[in-house]
């Protein structure tokens, strides 16, 4: 097998260039022991992940051995190794800095070609935990699958490749985008990492209970059909089909794979030589090309349709800066996502309510709180222009119309996707109400609590909360969130009466009645929070000002 | 003798004169530490007005206070005749502020910045846009104003500041250290216009530590340290006899003495054994 390696490595076995291999060794496990000389807070947490990462690795490799023999085996460890690959793929774009050997630029000064760098590099990324878990991994699908002694041939062949061309994946994607994981951009989307994570963890949460409830591994069966056709996941199925006598469909899933493991490398090392050999002050210029671009084809259309004066001009802004700014982004990309998955969700476990739905209008409200936060110390802008109460109450409704904008389409599709989901039709007007007027509510308690407790959103980072100010936060959030209720009550009151009274038949009194008292709220909020704002300006500025 | 301002200079400030900012017994601390230590002051109008001091001397939190921006303590401060916290509709159009150590609004770029708060001014939109596209061109960042202004570089967000804060014609500008980190060009770029500015009979406040561009720049300075006014007025007042306005300074903040501490490092230099 290591000569299968070597002459992918170094093919024309380059002229007198020293041995790079050690070297880039050397260097991988410095950077690995150097995780061990930081303060001992940050040593403790690194020993901490190896090790989690290591037992999780044990643990997935003994499930694995256990399901040797079960009929959904092959399907699973399929599976597991196209989700093994789409980490590995995805670990440069959300973690840049996780290996600093992947950036090619830290070595353009120096007198390297292409070839010998790329064998050196790929053998270098094959140290560290996540090298180990991933052969642990592959080498644990290769054993819930393979019988017999061809099998087992194939599945050392399938492994190495396996882990190969995850390796090879990365690279070549972190090469081709170094340019942006080095720029702005890049650390925007790292901001951006957790929030993946999240909707990805509930995605396999979904799956695992669907897996529980249904007819287990076979339920796998449909996704499996697809990925084992895809490299590297094409190597387990080779596996599998050795066990079974399928010597031709078992050559053919290697051959797949060792094609993928050849092509990866030829682009990364066209990438590669792109990158070593162009000019890196074109960064600065192609990242204003871009931005330059994207903004040019944009103007217009929608910002037309904004009102005029100071409340058009400051929804304008708020809504850039969600699309923007990472952690506004974040926070309103975690709100649509969780306000959709939390009904749907109960939905398909069954049992669920209509007023699941209220979920996205609560998580929506929550936008409108601590607004100044989201301006950063920039809030100095608003402050400098901000001179009497209308200004004031033109600055709160900009932001709450920007909230409501987005959230009152939003809520209504998911209260009607809700009653569609739920085929309870009835439900519908009553909730569509109670959702309405909890939005007027968090918008209303929302502005009042950015007055009250603003406090500092660090722009790096994945904390919402400067330090030194989680107690403002909680309290802005427990008291508005309270509040909220606490206004909502008299909907509430009117529904559950209607209920009690067994005026069923009046149900859809709730609709216009919540409507109408969640915009009167709101707008009254707003109201007896704009002289706060204005008397509040320099204190404001102080509290948002730590990020 | 034509005009007061430029040939009663030596009296402008005191009497007659009339004065862009007043500024009465202003304090601020923060827990046991004075930032600024009841300074009063008067600065005329129409000059170009330096504020130096070294790191620490309270220049930031002046300036802060007298925007509006921070409150102070104690104390007044006057604009125009018009007390910056009791009447913020006439102090705040009258004003442009570019501050040191607060963000812009990153994300947007350069134009829609200009274009964001010349109408939060309430200026009309066609009027913002023209002068918006002017200042560009005239602080060379046109090229730069559909690229955000978080890649700007320093010097290109001191400009886009300046711009934001000139958009809406005041009649006074305070700037916070807005050479720091600034390289020539822009440098040179930005005093052209702040010189054309204050021709027009402007004022500009600004703070700094460079004590030649001070020299080369204003007409009228006070300085300042530990939280105090050592000395204010126009410029060959304050140097007196001293040669540059940098020895006139290092005097008056009791720097010189310090200096001559060196003498204790006497182990220190070529030549020596140990």
């Amino acid at each position: 097998m290591s000569t299968a390696t070597r002459s992918v490595s170094t093919p024309a076995a380059a002229p007198p260039s020293p041995a790079l291999t050690p070297i880039f060794v050397r260097l991988k496990l410095s950077l690995l022991k150097n995780g061990l000389r930081q303060s001992p807070g940050r040593t403790a947490a690194y020993i901490i992940s190896m090790a989690v990462t290591l037992l999780f690795a044990a643990g997935l490799l003994l499930g694995l051995i256990l399901l040797r023999g079960v009929s959904g085996a092959p399907a699973l460890a399929v599976l597991l190794t196209a989700i093994l690959t789409l980490g590995w793929a995805a670990m440069p774009l959300f973690f840049p800095t996780a290996d600093e050997t992947m950036d090619p630029t830290r070595l353009v000064m120096l007198p390297l070609r292409p070839r010998p760098l790329i064998g050196s590099l790929l053998i270098a990324s094959l140290i560290g935990v996540g090298p180990v878990f991933t052969v642990v991994l592959a080498a644990g699908s290769v054993v819930a699958v393979a019988h017999g002694a061809a099998a087992v041939i194939v599945g050392v062949i399938a492994t190495v490749l396996i882990v190969l061309v995850c390796a090879a994946l990365a690279r070549a994607i972190a090469t081709a985008n170094v340019r942006l994981l080095t720029s702005r951009r890049g650390r925007d989307l790292a901001v951006l990492s957790g929030l993946f994570v999240a909707l990805g963890a509930q995605g396999v949460n979904l799956a695992a209970q669907k897996l529980a409830q249904s007819q287990g591994l076979a339920a796998l069966e449909p996704a499996a059909a697809v990925l084992r056709w895809i490299p590297p996941a094409s190597a387990v199925d080779a596996v599998d089909a050795a066990g079974r006598g399928a010597y031709g469909r078992a050559v053919f899933g290697l051959a797949l794979t060792a094609l993928a493991l050849v092509v990866l490398l030829w682009w990364w090392s066209r990438t590669l030589t792109t990158v070593m050999t162009s000019p890196d002050s074109s960064t600065l210029q192609a990242i204003e090309k871009d931005s330059g671009r994207k903004r040019a084809g944009r103007a217009g259309g929608w910002e037309r349709l904004l009102p005029d004066g100071r409340t058009g001009t400051v929804m304008r802004r708020t809504m850039l800066y969600g699309w923007r700014d990472p952690k506004t982004k974040m926070g309103w990309a975690a709100a649509l996502g969780v306000g959709l998955i939390l009904p749907v969700v109960t939905a398909v476990q069954g049992g669920g309510s209509v007023y699941t739905a209220c979920w996205a209008s609560g998580l929506l409200g929550l936008q409108m709180y601590n607004q100044f936060g989201q301006d950063t110390s920039a809030f100095w802008m608003v402050a400098s222009t901000l001179s009497t109460r209308r200004d004031a109450f033109l600055e709160l409704a900009g932001r709450a119309l920007a909230v409501a904008v987005i959230a009152v389409p939003y809520v209504t599709l998911v209260v009607l996707g809700s009653a569609a989901l739920l085929d309870d039709w009835a439900a519908f007007p009553e909730v569509y109400g109670v959702a309405l007027a909890l939005l007027g509510a968090l918008v209303a308690t929302g502005a009042f609590a950015s007055v009250r407790f603003p406090y500092s959103i660090p722009s790096d980072g994945n904390k919402n909360v400067a330090p030194g100010q989680g107690g403002i936060a909680w309290i802005s959030m427990l008291v508005g969130v309270v509040m909220g209720g606490l206004l909502c009550l008299p909907v509430i009151g009117l529904t559950v009466g209607l209920h009690v009274a067994g005026l069923q038949g009046l149900l859809w009194l709730v609709l216009p009645v919540g409507a109408v008292y969640g915009a009167v709220v709101a707008v009254l909020g707003l109201r007896l929070t704009a002289p706060v704002v204005l008397r509040r300006l320099p204190e404001i500025l102080v509290a948002v000002s730590k990020g | 003798m034509t005009t007061e301002s430029s040939g009663a200079g030596e009296q402008a400030g005191t009497a007659g004169a009339p004065a862009a900012v007043r500024i009465h017994s202003l304090w601020k601390k923060y827990g046991d530490h004075t930032a600024v230590a009841g300074i009063d002051l008067t600065l005329p109008a129409g000059r170009f007005i330096g504020l130096v001091g070294p790191n620490g001397a309270g220049k930031t939190t002046t300036l802060s206070m007298v925007t509006g921006l921070l409150r102070p303590d104690a104390g007044q401060v006057e604009i125009g005749g018009h007390d910056v916290w009791r009447d913020p509709v006439a102090v705040k159009s009258r004003i442009g502020v570019l501050p040191e150590g607060l963000r812009l609004f990153e994300r947007l770029s350069g134009g829609e910045l200009l274009s964001y708060i010349g109408r939060l001014r309430g200026l009309p939109g066609d009027e913002v846009d023209k002068r918006a596209g002017q200042l560009l061109d005239v602080l060379d960042l046109s090229a730069a104003r559909n690229k955000l202004v978080v890649d700007y570089s320093t010097g290109m967000r001191k400009k886009i500041g300046l711009a934001a804060a000139l958009l809406h014609n005041p009649e006074i500008l305070f700037l916070d250290e807005p050479f720091e980190g600034v390289d020539p060009v822009s440098a040179q770029t930005i005093r052209g216009v702040l010189e054309r500015y204050t021709g027009s009979g402007a004022t500009v406040v600004f703070s700094s530590h460079v004590m030649e561009l001070v020299e080369s720049l204003c007409d009228w300075v006070a300085v300042m340290a530990g939280g105090k006014i050592r000395a204010d007025g126009p410029i060959g007042e304050v140097r007196g006899d001293a040669p540059s306005l940098q020895d006139a300074f290092l005097e008056l903040v009791g720097a010189g003495s310090r200096a001559r501490a060196g003498e204790n490092l006497d182990w220190l230099g070529g030549g020596g054994a140990r």
